[in-house]
């Protein structure tokens, strides 16, 4: 699988990556060590929202290897606010501190970090700070948040309000008074966490000589923290470097700047020593951006015949405690809103939405953005509409899907499809799985008291967003362009360097393939560049599905102009006409003769061989490029997911039995890649369609603060998959590529959940469908009709298994001995 | 999350385990597979002073044939239970039911012991302690003593055993020929302690009425529960649906679950009833079979 | 503070004498001393899988094992597998399948499937899912991984790994079958 030439885009090539990473020598945060480093315990809050009273640090100050214990009061100065601004005329900016001042403002928020000699005295210590909280009253429900006389969780807001804003076309209340059938819900999905198994960890080192601090960050965007902490800190960015070295799966958890990673920062510069903080999984539940956590009332009209008229809706996101940086916490409810109305044609159509600050932890831009929960409520409500009209769910789609002849199609938001295989997607779906003979199957099942169901779901997503489109509206940063920088060194090797970064998407291979194919190099001798905020003047990282397209395309640009100077270089050395000469398999030749140099002797006759080259060729002919590539317009990315399940009627267990994805990403690059993208994604998304579900009580505090009780499926829960890629050419990028990072996790919730709807007879409108929730819907738990069902437990519950509230009755308990809590 | 400081002692016998925990008056804790006390130490809920490895205790561990029982030795490894031709043999419920507990790493290394002494409310092994009426040895500072399983188990994460005690092994008395079994369990995820299980013996006698029936259920309750009335509703009986549906419905009026975040009390009724018809009927299912096989005849 | 004890223990085969803190955890024993950093931590409680590794033969949560506990224990962990130029069949079968992303759970899910595979030599796909549910993978869905293991099973070579790595690591605890893992295989 190396050098063979055409087709090294579309090869199913082994990664380049896995070597190391199989064998154990990868390297990520938490495996570097410096010698004398400081490890950092963080002292969080175990209240929701209180004003803090007091912190007394002085016993933990004394306790063995402790170097320091620092509060906001220490940070004073040390930095400039840090606010995620945007142009979007009713957000309001809430200010992100560090460590909590004079208020916490959700349960997990850190209050004072402690620094020792290891992270095992780190954790002695802090379990002597002393912290007094005075309760404040909490808003946790966003609904009751927005009320204007709500707790107010930022005393300098107007209000719990971050944003209020409106996508409106036509005539929604008038389409839906017309309608021949209206079918209406309230939608939730559960708030989800990204749960990547590497937990969050930073490194930062202070080189007091060279007054150069480095940041070793498990970050997806490299560039995005470099430039807020040049701001924040007041250093020029060649004094400030932020690497991403290996990372072990983002999801978008790692797009935002945190505030441990500003605190280690300031800290090593300060103490002159490195300090390193890694998450544990208790405090990544706790504080890693959340995600899916809106509230969406929305209301369908279609005509008899199954046609969309109007679409309502009415979106509450929670979105937590902090407006995230850079992306802001109106980036995942605004989108619900913008992409409510799907890959349809939606003639009128409301969408408000307001994101309502709780004490929680902030919500960010997890995988799928807004559209996981845009697309549950938008299919639910077409099979709601088509159960109504006793039609098909797969003739409702055929209907109101955007047909071939009608791109690019404007939808009611604003957004613009361009031409992508909508209707093809369903298509090939339906009939990879199967889906005439399922519904006999189904049928005959259900004679013998089987509850078997089919569930589709098509979206379409904007991904590779270009500089016309802002990812998050409003946002100060380019999230547009993407760089790359390619040279041919003086041994031949070829070096690629990107802005983008890694969290498994396996870019040093598909970066390779493109930069290989353009270029003429083999694929073994490109090393990939990547994670590294020193090797480019400007790159943000890697977030809304646009690596592909964004630094692919980089690539190609790049790599085409290095080819000229190749070319040039050649065509001199080779003595021949440019036009006749070739490149490939790392080497140039002219056409129809056996003359011919490899890169390697290229290189040496370039810079090292002295009069080889002319002088004004030499001066002109570095074998080094730059480029920067701006799709300008984003590309669609469409899918459809069909699944089958089964719900056992007596215990509420769901299996899902098949699941098929059709889905067009454009030109795939590796086929091997762009299943594996698929099916990461579809078992996020099974996730949150069955297990996965932060719950907070009424009070705000986690209760699901272990991987015992955040559910995160294993292989035995996730069905085997089947990936059809439907190729259409995306004309509006240079590389023809579209993303594909996330759709897997935004079809699946829908597909599942209509499946299981099919199954049972019934509407689902919340998930994950845990057995409770459908026991409570079809079981003898059912309660008055109508009624909906809270979140999580009710009352007085027996406590989940990590946290220390079980009580003894006699003899040996488990949980006697000892303090449980960090802080009182 | 990292455990706090404590000394560490390897026992090298039962006694000098005993004698290091009465010294230390509660401070100190067994460890033996540590798949529970870990955790708990890494979330920082325990501070105990002194930790007293068992694991090298010789003869501790192992499973025995002897006297109408198997004796089961408490440093036992899940994972032997799971694979012993003993227990295949003489109690394929529990080998199904070890089966269901946590994942093949966590199996070779948690214990019998650990696992009656963490005494969690969902946890598989005391269920099936109590369902095949084992005897639990002890010993402690006043020397060994036995107890039956179901004086064992107090309330959620509380035995019997004081502080100073240990368990050293459970005896299983064999079940009588044409026994059949049953389990079922619904947990969030493979491995997962379970929302709740249920699991029966059905012993027929010569004429196929029902010469002795036992029903067990976990995860509903704060211990697991023997279910007398249903046992007593189905001795003497024919095991036919309407008995066995009556005998799971005792199940479900016998426990007394809460809430917590995976499952309502309602759900939790609701699932021991269903769980315990499906054990009873495959038991009486297999009892049938096992019958069919004696006579040589056909199932009654 | 707590005393320090002097523990011995072969890991990959090599010798290894180092003083540590009772409470010290495995985990942290392979990764901070012996810089064996492969095996990763992802919740400290048991649950992800992605510190397994081979103790004694069997496979065990370095996370909930203190190292004193390893006293005297053979150890194995992916550096003990194969390297980046000769990598083991099953890392082969992991590479070309496309089994990995990250890799962080890769270290982990590899030692859990080795284990698998060395129990169950020819498992079916509810075996394989079901063998490695303890071990969590946010990256791949598992569809990948359930080949790569296929892969390797059908192939066979794992399990000869089998025999090599259990003659080296003989249980070595005094006492009749305190950790008998010879027994532990029907
Ligand atoms: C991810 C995960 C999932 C799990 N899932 C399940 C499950 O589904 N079902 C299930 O049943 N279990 C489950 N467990 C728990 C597992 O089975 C434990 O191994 C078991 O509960 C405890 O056994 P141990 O030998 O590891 O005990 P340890 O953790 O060593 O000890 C537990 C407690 O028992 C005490 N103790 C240990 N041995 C003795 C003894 N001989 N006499 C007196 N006291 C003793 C200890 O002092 C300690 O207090 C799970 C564990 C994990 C980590
Ligand atoms: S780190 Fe050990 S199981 Fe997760
Ligand atoms: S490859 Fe990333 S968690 Fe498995």
């Amino acid at each position: 699988m190396t050098n063979l030439r055409p087709g090294l885009i579309g090869a199913r090539v082994q990664r380049l990556e896995d070597p190391r990473l199989l064998a154990g020598r990868g390297c990520y945060v938490d495996d570097l060590r410096r010698t004398g480093a400081l490890h950092v315990a963080f002292c969080r809050s175990d209240e929701s929202h209180a004003r803090i009273l007091r912190i007394d640090t002085s016993e933990a100050a004394r306790a063995p290897g402790v170097a320091a214990v620092v509060t906001a009061a220490d940070l004073e100065g040390a930095c400039r606010p840090l606010r995620a601004t945007s142009r979007m005329p009713s957000y309001q900016a809430t200010e992100l501190p560090v460590l909590a001042g004079d208020k916490v403002r959700y349960a997990g928020e850190p209050v004072a970090a402690v620094l020792a000699e290891s992270r095992y005295l780190a954790e002695d210590a802090a379990e002597r700070v002393a912290i007094d909280y005075e309760p404040l009253p909490a808003a946790t429900d966003p609904e009751a948040a927005l009320a204007p006389d709500a707790p107010r969780l930022h005393e300098d807001l107007a209000s719990n309000v971050i944003v209020d804003r409106e996508f409106a076309r036509g005539d929604a209340e008038a389409a839906l008074a017309g309608a021949a059938v209206r079918v209406s819900g309230c939608f939730r999905m559960g708030r989800k966490t990204p749960a990547a198994i590497e937990n969050r960890g930073y490194l930062a080192e202070y080189d007091e000589g060279r007054r150069r601090l480095t940041l070793h960050s498990c970050t997806q965007v490299p560039g995005i923290v470099r430039d807020a902490l040049a701001e924040l800190l007041d250093l020029p960015g060649h004094r400030l470097r932020v690497v991403a070295p290996d990372v072990g799966g983002g999801f978008g958890a790692k797009v935002s700047l945190y505030r441990e990673e500003v605190l280690v920062s300031i800290l090593a510069r300060r103490l002159g020593r490195p300090v390193k903080w890694t998450s544990d999984r208790r405090e990544d539940l706790m504080s890693t951006t959340q995600a899916f956590d809106e509230v969406v009332r929305a209301e369908l009209g279609v005509d008899e015949d199954g046609a969309i008229l109007g679409l309502r809706a009415e979106i509450v996101g929670d979105v937590g405690a902090y407006s995230v940086y850079p992306w802001t916490a109106a980036v995942e409810p605004v989108q619900v809103a913008s992409f409510l109305s799907g890959p349809y044609r939606v003639p009128d159509y409301r969408g408000r939405v307001r994101a309502a600050a709780t004490p929680k932890p902030p919500t960010g831009a997890y995988r799928g953005v807004g559209r996981p929960p845009a697309v549950f409520a938008m299919e639910r409500l077409l099979d709601m509409a088509a159960r109504r009209l006793g039609m098909d769910p797969r003739d409702i789609r055929r209907r109101n899907l955007v047909r071939d002849g009608e791109f690019p199609y404007r939808a009611p938001s604003g957004l613009v499809w361009d031409r992508a295989a909508f209707t093809g997607c369903l298509e090939r779906a339906c009939e990879t799985i199967g889906y005439d003979e399922l519904r006999e199957m189904q049928a005959a099942a259900r004679a013998e008291g089987r509850r078997i169901g089919i569930g589709l779901a098509s979206y379409a997503e904007l991904t590779g967003v270009g500089s016309r489109i802002a990812v998050a509206p409003g946002m100060p940063i380019n999230t547009g362009t993407e760089s790359a920088a390619i040279r041919i060194d003086s041994t031949g090797a070829v070096t690629a360097t990107f802005g983008v970064s890694s969290q498994g998407q396996g870019i040093e291979t598909t970066l390779a393939q493109v930069v290989a194919e353009e270029l003429g190099a083999r694929l073994e001798d490109v090393e990939i560049v990547h994670g590294d905020s020193a090797a480019l003047s400007h790159g943000t990282g890697t977030y809304a599905s646009r690596s592909a397209i964004q630094a692919g395309g980089a690539a190609i640009v790049c790599a085409r102009s290095l080819r000229e100077k190749v070319i040039e270089a050649a065509s001199h050395l080779l003595e021949s006409a440019p036009a006749d000469i070739e490149v490939t398999g790392g080497a140039v030749s002219v056409a129809g003769t056996d003359r011919r140099m490899s890169f390697r002797e290229l290189a040496r006759a370039v810079y090292t061989e002295m009069g080889r080259l002319p002088r004004e060729v030499r001066e002109r002919v570095d074998l080094e490029a730059t480029g920067v590539y701006d799709p300008f317009w984003g590309t669609t990315s469409p899918a459809t997911h069909a699944a089958l399940v089964e719900v056992d009627p007596e215990t509420f267990e769901v299996e899902v039995l098949r699941y098929v994805v059709a889905e067009d990403c454009g030109r795939v690059i590796n086929p091997l890649i762009a299943d594996g993208q698929v099916h990461g994604g579809v078992a996020q998304g099974i996730g949150a369609a069955l297990f996965e579900e932060m719950v907070h009580d009424p009070s705000g505090q986690l209760l699901t603060a272990s991987f015992v009780d955040y559910v995160v499926p294993s292989a035995a829960e996730i069905p085997s998959m089947e990936v059809e890629h439907l190729e259409t050419s995306a004309e509006n990028n240079v590389g023809g590529f579209r993303g594909i990072g996330e759709g897997g996790t935004i079809g699946a919730p829908a597909a599942v959940a209509n499946a299981i709807a099919d199954a049972l007879g019934v509407e689902i409108e919340e998930l994950p469908a845990t057995p409770e929730r459908l026991f409570r819907l079809i079981g003898p738990g059912r309660r008055a009709a109508g009624a909906r069902m809270e979140t999580g437990p009710g009352g007085r519950g027996r406590g989940n298994r990590f946290t220390a509230n079980q009580t003894n009755s006699g003899g040996r308990s488990e949980s006697g001995s000892g303090p449980t809590r960090q802080s009182k | 999350m990292k455990p706090p400081p404590f000394d560490y002692a390897r026992a090298d016998s039962v006694d000098e385990a005993v004698s290091l925990l009465a010294h230390h008056r509660g401070g100190a804790k067994l460890l033996a597979g540590g798949q529970s006390l870990v955790p708990m130490l890494n979330f920082r809920l325990l501070h105990p002073a002194l930790l007293v490895d068992v694991n090298r205790i010789s003869g501790l561990a192992g499973i025995e044939e002897r006297n109408g029982a198997l004796r089961i030795g408490a440093l036992t490894r899940h994972r032997q239970i799971e694979v012993s031709r003993a227990v295949g043999d003489h109690f394929p419920v529990l080998r199904t039911a070890v089966r269901h507990v946590a994942h093949l790493a966590i199996r070779n290394r948690g214990t019998l012991g650990g696992s009656l002494a963490h005494a969690d409310p969902a946890a598989e092994l005391p269920m099936m302690a109590l369902l095949l009426d084992a005897k639990i040895e002890i010993s402690g500072p006043n020397g060994p003593r036995r107890l039956e399983a179901r004086e064992f188990f107090r309330s959620a994460l509380t035995t019997a055993l004081d502080d100073a005690e240990m368990v050293t092994g459970v005896e299983l008395p064999l079940l009588p020929p044409a026994t059949g079994w049953g389990f079922e369990e619904v947990a969030r995820r493979a491995g997962d302690f379970a929302l709740a299980a249920a699991a029966a013996t059905l012993t027929l006698a010569a004429g196929g009425k029902v010469a002795e029936a036992r029903l067990a259920i976990m995860g509903a309750h704060e211990f697991p529960l023997r279910i007398a009335a249903a046992e007593a509703r189905l001795a003497g009986e024919a095991p036919c649906s309407g008995a066995l549906g009556a005998a799971a419905k005792a199940a479900r009026e016998a426990v007394e679950p809460d809430d917590d975040l995976h499952a309502s009390a309602d759900l939790r009724r609701h699932l021991v009833e269903v769980l315990a018809r499906r054990a009873l009927e495959s038991a009486a299912r297999r009892a049938r079979e096992l019958a069919a096989q004696v006579t040589g005849g056909r199932a009654p | 503070m707590s005393e320090q004890r002097t523990i011995r223990l072969t890991v990959n085969g090599a010798s290894f004498e180092r003083e540590v803190e009772p409470r010290r955890l495995l985990a942290d024993f392979l990764r901070e001393d012996l810089g064996l950093t492969g095996t990763h931590i992802g919740c400290e409680h048991g649950v992800c899988g992605a510190c397994t590794i081979i103790l004694d033969g069997d496979s065990a949560r370095s996370c909930l094992t203190l190292a004193v506990q390893a006293d005297g224990a053979q150890v194995q962990t992916v550096e003990g597998l194969g390297t980046v130029d000769a990598l083991h069949p099953l890392q082969r079968a992991f590479r070309e399948h496309h089994a990995l992303q990250c890799g962080f759970c890769t270290p982990g899910m590899l030692m859990a499937a080795l284990d698998l595979l060395r129990k169950h030599p020819s498992p079916t796909e509810r075996e394989i899912r079901e063998g490695l549910s303890g071990n969590l993978c946010r990256c791949t869905g598992y569809e990948h991984i359930v080949r790569a293991v296929r892969t390797a099973a059908a192939a066979g070579e794992t399990v000869g790994a089998e025999t090599e790595t259990a003659s080296a690591a003989p249980p070595r605890e005094a006492g009749a079958g305190a950790q008998s893992r010879g027994s532990a295989r029907e």
